[in-house]
């Protein structure tokens, strides 16, 4: 300010320079509800939206975002009301078709409204938390038309009606129903729920319950589920075509319930159509057959045949359980679980050599200290599993060995269980099977009788070894080698007592002795003085007695003083000298194996905290491959006697019989033993009429008549 | 194209714009231009005919170029203020804020502007919100400033202290504030980050009392609990659990004797392993307490202490602690800014394995000193000390990238949210925004 004038200065009042029309609030408004009742005239055409958007955004711009929102409930909702007026006014059918026309209009109404107001949607109902304009407009149609008296129980009953004549066949217009309750959904999830799906459901109940009734008086267990999934598909194309996809595991449940959880004892047990006759055999008996399969077939559990077998045992428990829970011991599914069963058991060849070791472990300890009435379920158990095989005389094979192994080396732990089962055997395959068995304990009994009255014979003898014989008939116990070796003087001098008293008094016997089948107890004194008593086989007891003259001894003159087959003389030499902690003899040189060039001598450092030592033989508990087969072929070559003299009875009884008859009686015959197998028959017919048993009658070559 | 004549002609403000249809479709049906291009409004108009617009025209240009590109350019001449303005009057605002910057990378910061408060320092807290704001407490005061900086309402708490705060959602923040003495407030509260209403208060009850408390640090996990330390008047001590929802009180940890909840300075909520951290550093409290709670068993399942400590000379106490879960690892901050790292997986994590990064700062701190922060975003591990802010990268914690700017003090307080840095500074009261181009 360069001029120094003093001047007056004077403030000015503030100029209220923009002054807002008081009444640009209402102007606007009125020109933005005319543009709303325009809309909703379908008259919209010549609106400028630009326009309409630039008001709206001005009016929250200059705060009157309130009057806007507050002015926009007032002019729809006097519309809705309007068109509530008009739906109401409407008669019949075209109810429907004029509510679901409003609903259009408010509809398309709605999305214009909001594209003018949408800047009060993004900015004034954000900050204010209110509802947007087109939730707004959904409130207020569900408030103003649909809860309006006289349309919400007449929109429901006219619904269910339609669903109701559509259940009973008629057509409907499915379009104008879907359009109706998407209009239901659309005005709010609760809205379809309460104004139409929960009294849908109710009348839905009453329907099928009563057509549940009529339909179970009238049909089969068949025909009735027919008709129960009938009507699921026709809900759930219902819901396919008009109802909200929510809508379908209710229906469903419901449906399922209704129709049939309410009616499920009288499905089941229907006479002639019931559930359990139409379950019949198919799907149980394949479950039964691949779980059966499975475990038979898998290589892993064949490694111990004994929690093999116990598997099996157990498998059969949880089906029978099932059975008897799920189906009250019903006699059909008794039938598939067994033929399921037979049918799994004989998958592998192996299995009846399993259930004799299973039994020949229970009976050697499985059953120490266990009460009587648990060795018998046990051994019960195993008869179960036993029918079901066919091969029965595979399984006495076995059994017989088994059993002449547990009671010539007394272990058998329970006379009362051996003689048991076999009554058991007994019982389920006749005498012939068991009497061989029954034999071995004759035999077992006899040989006790005996050697008291030798022993009584020959009171001389009380000073030297002790011997114990035990007879056994040729035939009754399973075939061995009768190899002997040399045994030591002072036993072959007992032996040779023994026979002369035995044929003595039994005329015309033969005795052979089974060296490979016995044991001894020896007494023995070590290096240090140590005394202990060795319990060992004949065969160690043989070689063990020559280091009585001798401290060294090879391979060789072992060999050839005791004559022991090779391969048992190494066993034995095994179990004698390698096993640790009972190697009461060392070899020279050291090593796993026992070589023909080796040399043996008694191990003075022997020692041991028990005075009783059991010298084991190393021994194959399973068969080895080459036994296996030899079993197998044996088993073959004792089949072909049994087959002949099945036919032969057959025969001897009919005179004559058709060839066909004939395979079917002897498999019947044979059942009990082994399943035949219709060529071996054959071979065996063929070789009878080459012997001459039999003959083709001239005329019909399928005919065989007996010749005596 | 070419049979369908996809063209539209606008007259915005004077100014003629031609573009096409599919161009303006970027910006959506619920946009004011998508709502212009709606049949229903263009029943009688011919397409020929261009579409007037009562708006600026410059903003029309770079909205459109937006629109037309997806790329943001403000020419000097629109005041960004302005752009915003008719960017919401369009509707297209969302694009204009996802345009303007991008995914975050601490290695990649520039920083954007800076932004003058209204009181002379001293913040307390800066909380970076989802959508790219921010909120700034203050002595009893929370200031809170959208995407665009513009800043709403003010909060006063009625001078009560404000401890901490956070974002709920873009619209909502909880506050933490101190309880007076002699009046039964304090607590939590639940605001409307818009125009600041108070929407719900959180109570605590011991109980079954309502009992006034303190709250102090808070944390939010995903499944939208709320957690704060609670110092109440009768040593309820410890840390609650709210419902983000219902808004209920749905736990409450009690401090066990001879530890420190109810104090925590912070609180970390662990997603993968469902547990909270809790720390207590020194100048609240005469030692550092750390530990991880799993609240369905009610265990304190990992804690470490610096409690019997013989210190070293140079003594190095914790001051910040975050837990890394990617690297099973919680690391510290030492008043020199040195890293320390502990392991969370076992329990007896007695010692911190101090990394031999750098003593730089030692000997020269400023007047005013201010404690260390941390944070973690992304697999990059945030320090501030003084005026800066280190980031630090890869399994060994790398220094990778320092954040700068001397104006202001030293950094108080910072946060990351919303693919933004804030950075409260202690003497101006002035805050940061670094950006990723």
């Amino acid at each position: 300010m360069s001029n120094p004038r003093k001047r007056n200065f004077r403030i000015e009042g503030f100029k209220h320079g923009v002054v807002m029309d008081p009444q640009y609030g209402d102007k606007t408004w009125i020109i933005l509800e005319n543009a709303i009742h325009q809309i909703y005239n379908h008259n919209a055409s010549g609106l400028s939206f630009e326009e309409l958007y630039r008001n709206a955004y001005n009016m929250v711009l200059h705060k009157f975002g309130e009057r806007l929102d507050s002015g926009l409930v007032a002019t729809v909702t006097s519309h809705l009301q309007e068109m509530a007026r008009s739906v109401e006014a409407t008669q019949g059918s075209s109810f429907l078709v004029e509510l679901n026309r409003m609903w259009e209009d408010h509809n398309k109404a709605l999305q214009m409204i909001r594209d003018i107001l949408m800047y009060m949607d993004r900015t004034y109902i954000q900050t204010i938390k209110k509802t947007t304009v087109y939730e707004l407009g959904l409130n207020l149609w569900r408030e103003n038309v649909l809860h309006s008296n006289q349309i919400r129980t007449r929109l429901l009953n006219m619904l269910l009606e339609l669903v109701h004549s559509e259940r009973a066949g008629e057509v409907v217009n499915r379009g104008l129903i879907r359009s109706i309750t998407k209009m239901l959904i659309d005005t709010g999830p609760s809205v379809y729920e309460e104004e139409f799906e929960n009294p849908f459901l109710l009348a839905s109940t009453e329907f099928y319950r009563a057509e549940s009734q009529i339909f179970i008086e009238c049909c089969g267990s068949g025909d009735y589920l027919k008709k129960a999934e009938m009507h699921l598909n026709e809900e759930l194309d219902r819901v396919s075509h008009y109802l909200d996809p929510s809508t379908e595991t209710k229906i469903t449940t419901l449906v399922e319930k209704e129709m049939l959880e309410n009616h499920m004892l009288r499905l089941i047990y229907k006479e002639t159509s019931g559930l359990v006759n139409m379950l019949g055999d198919d799907k149980y008996e394949d479950l039964v057959k691949d779980n059966g399969k499975q475990l038979v077939t898998d290589p892993e559990r064949l490694k111990d045949p004994v929690e093999f077998v116990q598997r099996l045992s157990d498998v059969k428990d949880k089906f029978n359980k099932i059975i008897d829970l799920a189906f009250s011991n019903d006699k059909l599914f008794m039938k598939d679980l067994n033929s399921s069963f037979e049918f799994f058991m004989n998958l592998n060849p192996r299995i009846p050599e399993y259930i004799s070791l299973f039994v020949d472990d229970k009976l050697r300890k499985g059953l120490k200290g266990v009460s009587e009435d648990v060795v018998e379920i046990n051994l019960d158990k195993v008869m179960v599993l036993f029918r079901y095989l066919q091969e029965k005389d595979v399984f006495e094979k076995y059994y017989k060995q088994h059993l002449a192994k547990r009671l010539l080396s007394g272990k058998t732990v329970s006379d009362d269980a051996e003689r048991s089962l076999i009554v058991k055997l007994k019982t389920e395959c006749g005498f012939q099977f068991t009497a061989k068995l029954e034999g071995m304990f004759t035999d077992m009994k006899t040989s006790v009788d005996t050697m008291k009255s030798f022993n009584a014979n020959h009171p001389e003898l009380g000073d030297g070894p002790t011997l114990t014989v035990q007879v056994l008939t040729t035939g009754s116990w399973p075939a061995q080698s009768s190899v002997t070796c040399n045994l030591p003087t002072e036993m072959s001098a007992l032996c040779e007592k023994f026979r002369s008293y035995y044929l003595s008094t039994h005329n015309g016997r033969k005795l052979t002795w089974q060296t490979n089948m016995g044991t001894a107890d020896l007494k023995a004194t070590f290096g240090s003085g140590q005394k202990h008593e060795l319990n060992v086989s004949t065969y160690q007891m043989c070689i063990l007695m020559l280091f009585n003259n001798a401290d060294r001894l090879s391979y060789r003159e072992i060999e050839q003083a005791t004559e022991i087959p090779a391969s048992d003389l190494k066993r034995c030499l095994q179990s004698l000298a390698l096993v640790k902690g009972r190697n009461v003899l060392r070899k020279e040189p050291m090593g796993k194996d026992v070589s023909e060039d080796d040399t043996f001598y008694v191990n003075d450092r022997f020692s041991s905290k028990l005075y009783k030592i059991k010298i084991g033989t190393v021994v194959a508990q399973k068969e080895s491959e080459l036994e296996k087969l030899d079993t197998r072929q044996k088993e073959e070559e004792d089949r072909k006697p049994q087959i002949e003299a099945a036919i032969v009875r057959i025969m001897k009884s009919r005179k004559q019989l058709e060839h066909n008859n004939l395979m079917a009686e002897v498999t019947q015959q044979l059942q009990s033993r082994f399943l035949t197998n219709p060529t071996d028959v054959k071979k065996r017919i063929e070789s009878l009429l080459e012997r001459e048993f039999l003959e083709r009658d001239t005329v019909d070559r399928k005919l065989y008549r007996y010749l005596a | 194209m070419g049979v369908i004549n996809d063209r539209v002609k606008f007259n915005v403000g004077g100014r003629v714009f031609e573009t096409t249809a599919t161009t303006l479709a970027n910006a959506g049906r619920n946009s004011m231009l998508g709502a212009m291009l709606d049949e229903n409004w263009n029943l009688l108009q011919d397409n020929g005919s261009e579409k007037f617009i009562d708006r600026n025209a410059d903003c029309f240009s770079v909205i459109l170029d937006l629109l037309r590109t997806g790329e943001l350019y403000i020419p000097q001449n629109v005041p960004e203020k302005l752009l915003y303005r008719e960017a919401l009057f369009y509707g297209v605002l969302d694009h204009v804020r996802s345009a303007k910057w991008g995914q975050f990378d601490g290695n990649r910061l520039r920083l954007s502007c800076s932004v003058q408060g209204q009181a002379p320092g001293d913040g307390t807290a800066i909380r970076a919100g989802p959508d790219g704001g921010c909120c700034v407490a203050h002595g009893c005061m929370v200031h809170v400033y959208d995407w665009m900086l513009e800043e709403h309402c003010p909060l006063n708490l009625d001078h009560q202290r404000v401890n901490d705060v956070g974002w709920v959602d873009p619209n909502n923040i909880v506050i933490g504030v101190s309880e007076r003495l002699g009046r039964g407030d304090g607590g939590m509260g639940l605001f409307s980050s818009h125009n600041g209403e108070l929407r719900y208060k959180f109570q605590v009850s011991h109980e079954n009392h309502v009992k006034s408390y303190t709250a102090g640090a808070l944390s939010f996990s995903s499944d939208y609990k709320i957690f704060s330390s609670c110092k109440g008047r009768s040593n309820e001590y410890g840390v609650g659990v709210w419902d983000q929802v219902t808004g209920k009180q749905i736990d409450f940890f009690y401090e066990p004797l001879g530890w420190s909840l109810g104090d925590a300075d912070k609180l970390q909520w662990l997603e993968g392993s469902n547990c909270l951290l809790v720390a207590t550093m020194f100048p609240r409290k005469d030692n550092c307490y750390i530990s991880l709670l799993d609240f369905r068993e009610k265990k304190m399942v990992w804690c470490w202490s610096d409690v019997g400590a013989t210190l070293a000379v140079d003594e190095k106490r914790v001051r910040d602690a975050i837990a890394m879960e990617d690297n099973s690892s919680i690391c510290v901050v030492n008043e020199f800014e040195e890293l320390g790292f502990m392991d969370l997986r076992s329990s007896a994590a007695n010692s911190v394995r101090w990394s031999s990064r750098s003593r730089l700062m030692k000997g020269k701190m400023p007047e005013e000193p201010c404690y260390p922060k941390l944070a973690l975003h992304g697999g990059q591990l945030f320090s501030s000390m003084n005026d800066c802010i280190s980031v630090f990268c890869g399994p060994e914690w790398v220094l990778t990238s320092r954040l700068r700017r001397s104006y202001g003090g030293s950094i108080c307080d910072f946060s990351i949210g919303g693919d933004r840095l804030f950075a409260l500074h202690s003497e101006e009261n002035v805050f940061d925004i670094w950006e990723t181009p």
